[in-house]
């Protein structure tokens, strides 16, 4: 009696497996490049990694994702990744191995599990179509906008400062400032 | 000089007088004749019947998807907004911002400067640098007209054939100071844009590069970390289309195509920065994780 609970237990896992893979968005090195110990250029390098290397991704900001590579963790550039997410990420079950998942105990532990689509159905072309027009909802919408002088305090809270800065030749033309 | 202007302001009166006995067949051909005029690709919006359109089209869509019920969410959302957009080419645009509350991942510029975000990319990102990364996209879509160009550039539609019809019915009931009743004609128009699917056509791909571009450079004009847009394209590379068909991943170049067209593109801005902010504190009190 008692080993049936922990072969339950292993089937369990085991069915639980593939979402656990998933659970953390695997990438891969697009070329060879360096893991750094923090997000920038110039930062001690903890690792070299070669093109093709997997890595789990840990988070993101700025310019450079926290990964972990051969059981070491650091920053690399994000234009040196190339996501795996789009092809792995599960809309018909994650939700129901997910809550397994959690009821063995494995919580999802980073930011970008939570990432992954839910597959909860959202806004279709159809629906825009066939909408009527909500009158009410445009004038609640431009209720809430704000002016010049709100929106210059509200940058200032958070150390916003303008700067100029040209539209680079090759980009966007034309737009005069 | 001073009696040419008496002149001037007579004929005006004269006018005006004449409109009140209201002439609804001259009137008709008007309306009609605008909206012929409208459709013809060459045709300068101004920007009048551009904010309009806009508010037509926005106006449908949150028939569809109505706004999230969380005013401060609302605000926080247009004070970005109008922040990026006092630091792009159109800073003038009466601009609006607003979260829909559906679960599809995307953005949509309305002419005009309307923009609506969804919940389920709001609810997605990890900063205000990222949010502003999103809005400043939409922005540089407004900015290049880019939305009005693909509606013009549909000759298939049926939408302009439906619209003289409109302003007709529509002049006939106002007989204001606005005598085609361009307002709310173009709220009929954007309406209409809607309905035959005209507007959910996804744009040409070198728009949207170059959107991404000019989006970039005004998140950080404003002082926004330039790599918020790169962040938010991070993110959608690794979630799934929901096949609503109005997702970002179904309407957009794929996220790694657009990555690899701002590698080269970032140094240039980078350059020009001072001190990049993320915000993520504040983003963090507004949009719980």
């Amino acid at each position: 009696m008692r080993g049936m609970p922990k072969r339950l237990l292993a089937l369990l896992l085991l069915a639980a497996l593939p979402w656990l893979a998933r659970a953390d968005e695997q990438a891969f090195t697009n070329r060879a490049t360096e893991l750094k110990e923090r997000g920038a250029a110039d930062a001690a390098t903890v690792a070299k990694l070669p093109e093709n290397a997997p890595v789990k991704v840990l988070a993101r900001g700025g310019g450079w994702t926290k990964v972990e590579a051969g059981g070491k963790s650091g920053w690399v550039r994000v234009f040196h990744l190339r996501f795996a997410g789009s092809v792995e990420a599960s809309n018909s079950s994650g939700g129901g191995l997910a809550s397994l998942g959690s009821a063995l105990g494995f919580g999802q532990k980073n930011e970008q599990a939570r990432l992954v689509t839910t597959g909860i159905r959202g806004l279709s072309s159809e629906d825009v179509k066939n909408a009527n027009p909500d009158a009410a909802q445009l004038a609640r919408m431009q209720s809430y906008r704000a002016d010049r002088a709100a929106a210059e305090r509200f940058a200032k809270e958070a150390r916003l400062v303008a700067v100029r800065i040209e539209v680079p030749q090759d980009g966007a033309k034309g737009d005069a400032k | 000089m001073r009696m040419r202007a008496w002149l001037v302001a007579g004929a005006f009166g004269l006018a005006a007088a004449n409109a009140s006995a209201i002439d609804f067949g001259s009137i008709i051909n008007k309306a009609i004749d605008t909206g012929r005029q409208l459709n013809e690709a060459n045709h300068e919006f101004t920007q009048e019947e551009e904010v309009a359109l806009g508010e037509g089209l926005a106006a449908g869509f949150l028939g569809a998807a109505p706004l999230r019920k969380d005013a401060e969410l609302q605000r926080y959302v247009n004070r970005v907004g109008k922040w990026l957009a006092m630091h792009s080419g159109r800073p003038e645009l009466p601009w609006t911002f607003g979260v829909v509350d559906t679960e599809t991942v995307n953005a949509f510029a309305m002419p005009g400067g309307t923009v609506l975000i969804t919940y389920g990319l709001v609810k997605r990102l990890g900063s205000e640098a990222e949010l502003a990364g999103a809005l400043a996209h939409e922005i540089a879509h407004v900015v290049k007209k880019h939305q009005l160009q693909a509606i013009q550039s549909d000759k298939s539609s049926q939408a302009w054939a439906n619209l003289g019809k409109g302003i007709a019915g529509e002049a006939i009931a106002r007989r204001g100071s606005d005598p085609v009743g361009l307002k709310t004609w173009g709220a009929n128009a954007g309406v209409e844009l809607l309905k035959n699917g005209v507007f959910l056509r996804p744009l040409d791909r070198s728009m949207e590069y170059e959107a991404d571009k000019l989006g970039v450079v005004i998140a950080a004009r404003s002082g926004y970390d330039p790599y918020g847009l790169v962040g938010v394209l991070e993110m959608l590379a690794q979630v799934k289309s929901d096949g609503s068909g109005l997702s970002v991943l179904d309407t957009h170049p794929a996220p790694a195509d657009r990555l690899a067209d701002l590698e080269p593109f970032m140094p240039q801005v980078e350059r020009d920065v001072k001190q990049p902010q993320q915000v993520e504190a504040r983003f963090r009190k507004v949009v719980a994780p």
